[in-house]
């Protein structure tokens, strides 16, 4: 890299203290100027009356740039291993290039290695059959060789990470806070599996920036970015899912959507996306038949659940009175309780305990506040 | 002239002798009281003088000096009137030049009202059981009677000072006190277990908890049965000893919660509500107090919306949880008050509520349902062994369900385990939930089968270490329910239900 690279870059690290939290027209006055290192130099005063920006926005440009200091960023990324990438360096993501803000400055944790990825996400509150959805299309995407595209966050996202990493396939996650840190907390562990297995985090934001609230909105236009497809699992109309699929639809991206029961809160949004013409999902494949075709060389044929669901294997596995409690449990809509597995049953306490215990060991059902629902 | 009699008062929950001593000298008049008297002993001098006059007797118009000795411990309560007004009475020659033979082994105890009347007071039977075995006797008033009977110590009941004054004269008798036999046998329990429909594991967690003294949470919706259960648990406990009995009543007494001057008899079950400050919780006050904590001494203390409870008022349950007893420290004094009690407390999912609900939507955000949560800290956490989820009964179950089982059946499981317990770590009173590492590896060997589910909950369900340690315990306290020497792998396939808050799966819990 030539010194005048190196300076821009530089520059560039400087102008996104700035630049992550606003929005694209820092882009255009790089256009401007032809670079972040001029842009720097020039006065507030100037900026403004050439890139048509207000005094005060250009004031404040300037006085947050200079109060920060992006050879200590760089370092200190340097010392934790995370990649800083600018438009300028090599294995920026292509496709994120090719979107209408891409970020000033990437930190990647990991490995972002060239490979065709698709979006999976939903909502926080996600119910079981969103949930078990949403690990299966990660499961089988990530088995083709596709990377699973999400936000770390809980529930879908969360789902969605870990059936990719335990496939043993790539998984990227976009955060919405520094990589200083993991929100939330509690997905630390998975956040390392998920680099330990070749994947990557990335983030626009400086280290140690927290989770500001308006950082999210903004990371979901990474996540669809990076993707070629992305898939809205659960999400109501409102939900930060439904603003991926829309950045999505902004880039040009496709969009598919699972669908779910018309009268699931959760399911608004796909169902609303699938009304408007989008595909939707049930499995890997139909996800990969929306990938340009130039994409699909050296990728996997790609499950296409039924076939290869774990749910059989797991189900022959049980003993008679765990596949009787699971057939209960699978037939009450919501789950059941313990208790109610009792009732359901007519069993003694210590009879639904053994089964239950045996149907969460073998993972055919999660509790969720203490009820039992189908995982498979 | 100068007159010497004998009362009591309480430091903690104990009773110790005290001289009254009255001197009166000529001079102004006036009245002191030393030996450190606190304001309701001062006050005692207006009711002596309205009562010594109203009982048709002259009060010397002298200098009077009334000293309560040993004059280093604090002196407090209203007991002090009638041995402060016989000592007058005896000062000032009412009895004759030579004190009557009474006064040397008789201890004196009473309020009086201004007309003369002897009203009851606090804290009798603990200040007489001081007496136990003397050989001394007391005058106590008649409205305590019955709990004067109960200590065992030859009491007489005296309705007023002219009545006292009187048999110290001679002129008159006094009725020896008689009460409740000592066999406390009162009325059964008005709740029984069966009462509550449904809810099969909870009922199960009360009967483990009783048998192996491990305390319990409940975690359920509003209506899901928590206080019902709550209030049922003490009639799976064996009947209180007539030596429980006597603990308890001395606490309640010290308190002046004793009813109708009877022995408590069934076991307490104590309720506070969750805006109780840490000092009402575990004792405390100027004058120490009992807390909550030593009221549920031998029975059940309920906390109900555990985690709305104040920070220091969950943290200063550590102490009495561990030992069994509380310390209150004051700047005055120091006093421990025994608190052996089973803690059952209650939360709700989330602070909606509904989290889980069949039928509700839960409203709250996995961040507040997260925070909720982590209100009761880890080290109380970790003095509770069993988690129990409840869910909400549906209608139509409900009207289906049949009686459950009574409380007098489970009681007899409870018992049986506690005898088992009580041969496996000889005597004192241990219990399954006590045991220590050592004694776990030794009573809790588990055979194969059993070992596995302990490995799969680790690896496959996210329990630590320190949760299957409690794992074990409960599995031993469900074998010696079926009174069975070895763990069997359903024992531990059970326990692990009720550990509900150490799932993994369970914290960030999104539905």
């Amino acid at each position: 890299m030539g010194e005048g690279t190196a300076a821009e870059k530089l520059a560039r690290v400087r102008l996104n203290f700035f630049a992550c939290y606003r929005c694209d027209w820092l882009l255009r006055l790089l256009d401007l100027y032809g670079g972040a290192a001029p842009l720097l130099k020039r006065p507030p005063r100037e900026i403004a009356a050439e890139g048509g920006v207000m005094l005060e926005t250009a004031q404040r440009l300037a006085a947050q740039t200079t109060a920060c200091d992006p050879e200590k960023e760089l370092l200190a990324a340097q010392k934790a291993g995370i990649k800083v990438l600018t438009a300028l360096d090599e294995g920026y993501p292509e496709l994120l290039k090719k979107i209408y803000d891409p970020p000033m400055v990437l930190y990647v944790r990991g490995e972002l290695s060239p490979r065709p990825a698709a979006g999976i996400v939903g909502t926080r509150k996600a119910t079981p059959y969103g949930l078990r959805t949403a690990a299966r299309l990660a499961a089988e995407l990530a088995g083709a060789g596709v990377a699973v595209a999400s936000g770390l966050a809980r529930g879908i996202d969360t789902a969605a990470h870990k059936a990719a990493v335990e496939a043993g396939g790539v998984t990227w996650a976009a955060l919405g806070t520094g990589l200083n840190m993991t929100y939330p907390e509690e997905n630390a562990r998975l956040a390392d599996r998920i680099v330990e297995a070749g994947g990557a985090l990335v983030s626009e934001f400086p280290l140690d920036s927290g989770p500001l609230p308006q950082n999210f909105p903004r990371r979901n236009r990474i996540i669809s970015g990076l993707s070629l497809a992305t898939v809205v699992v659960e999400g109501g109309f409102e939900s930060g899912a439904m603003i991926t699929g829309r950045f999505a639809l902004d880039q040009g991206r496709e969009v598919l959507a699972v669908p779910g029961p018309v009268d699931s809160p959760v399911s608004k949004g796909p169902n609303f996306f699938i009304k408007n013409g989008a595909y939707p999902a049930e499995n890997g494949a139909d996800i990969v038949a929306c990938f340009p075709p130039e994409y699909l060389f050296g990728l996997k044929a790609c499950g296409t659940g039924g076939v290869k669901s774990p749910a059989e294997a797991v189900l022959r596995g049980l003993s008679p009175d765990g596949l009787a409690a699971f057939k209960a449990i699978a037939a009450n809509e919501g789950g059941l309780s313990a208790d109610e597995v009792t009732v359901a049953l007519g069993w003694p306490v210590q009879r639904a305990a053994a089964a239950l215990f045996e149907l969460e060991a073998s993972a055919a059902v999660m509790s969720r506040g203490g009820r039992y629902c189908p995982a498979v | 002239m100068l007159s010497k009699l004998r009362t009591l008062c309480l430091k903690g929950i104990d009773g110790r002798e005290v001289l009254a001593e009255v001197y009166i000298a000529p001079g102004l008049p006036a009245y002191t009281v030393v030996g450190l008297p606190d304001a309701a002993v001062k006050e005692a001098k207006d009711r002596v003088v309205a009562a010594v006059r109203n009982s048709g007797y002259d009060f010397p118009s002298k200098r009077i000096t009334v000293n309560l000795a040993p004059a280093e411990i604090r002196k407090a309560g209203t007991h002090f009137d009638l041995p402060i007004a016989l000592g007058v009475l005896a000062a000032g020659g009412g009895f004759g030049k030579k004190p009557p033979a009474a006064l040397g082994d008789t201890f004196f105890i009473g309020e009086l009202a201004l007309d003369g009347a002897l009203r009851p007071v606090a804290g009798v039977l603990p200040m007489l059981l001081a007496l136990k075995g003397s050989g001394a006797r007391a005058v106590v008033p008649a409205g305590n009677e019955a709990e004067a009977a109960v200590s065992g110590v030859p009491c007489l009941a005296a309705t007023s000072l002219k009545e006292a004054a009187d048999w110290l004269a001679g002129k008159a008798e006094l009725k020896p006190c008689e009460g409740a036999a000592q066999a406390a046998a009162g009325p059964l329990a008005a709740h029984d277990l069966c009462d509550v429909k449904g809810q099969a594991f909870a009922k199960r967690a009360l009967e483990i908890a009783a048998a192996g003294f491990h305390n319990l949470i409940m975690v359920g919706p509003p209506g899901a049965g928590k206080s019902m259960l709550a209030r049922r648990f003490s009639t799976l406990l064996p009947r209180m000893t007539f030596d429980e009995s006597l603990e308890t009543t001395k606490l309640y007494s010290v308190s002046g919660l004793v009813r109708a001057g009877r022995l408590v008899h069934e076991r307490p079950f104590r309720e506070p509500h969750h805006t109780i400050s840490d000092a009402a919780l575990i004792g405390g006050g100027s004058t120490p107090r009992p807390g909550e904590v030593s009221l549920a001494h031998n029975g059940v203390l309920f906390l109900d919306e555990f985690p709305e409870f104040s920070r220091p008022a969950i943290e200063a349950l550590r102490e009495p949880l561990e030992a069994w007893r509380v310390t209150v420290s004051r700047v005055k004094e120091s006093v421990c008050y025994p608190a052996r009690f089973m803690l059952l407390a209650a939360m709700n999912p989330c602070p909606c509520g509904y989290l889980g609900h069949p039928s509700r939507e839960c409203s709250c955000t996995p961040v507040q349902v997260h925070r909720y949560r982590a209100k009761i800290s880890g080290p109380i956490l970790d003095r509770i062994d069993l988690h129990v989820q409840l869910s909400a009964v549906k209608y139509a179950d409900w009207e289906a369900l049949p009686k459950g089982e009574r409380s007098s059946d489970v009681a007899g499981r409870v018992a049986a385990a506690m005898e088992l317990q009580r041969r496996r770590f000889g005597s004192g009173a241990r219990a399954n939930a006590f045991m220590s590492g050592a004694e776990l590896r030794k009573h809790c060997a588990l055979p194969g089968g059993a070992s596995a589910v302990l490995e799969t909950a680790m690896n496959k369900l996210g329990f630590s270490a320190r949760s299957l340690d409690k794992i074990l315990k409960i599995s031993r306290t469900i074998a010696d329910l079926e009174g069975s020497e070895a763990i069997k792998r359903e024992h531990v396939t059970e326990a692990v239900q009720y550990r509900m808050l150490d799932k993994a799966a369970e914290l960030p819990a999104v539905i």
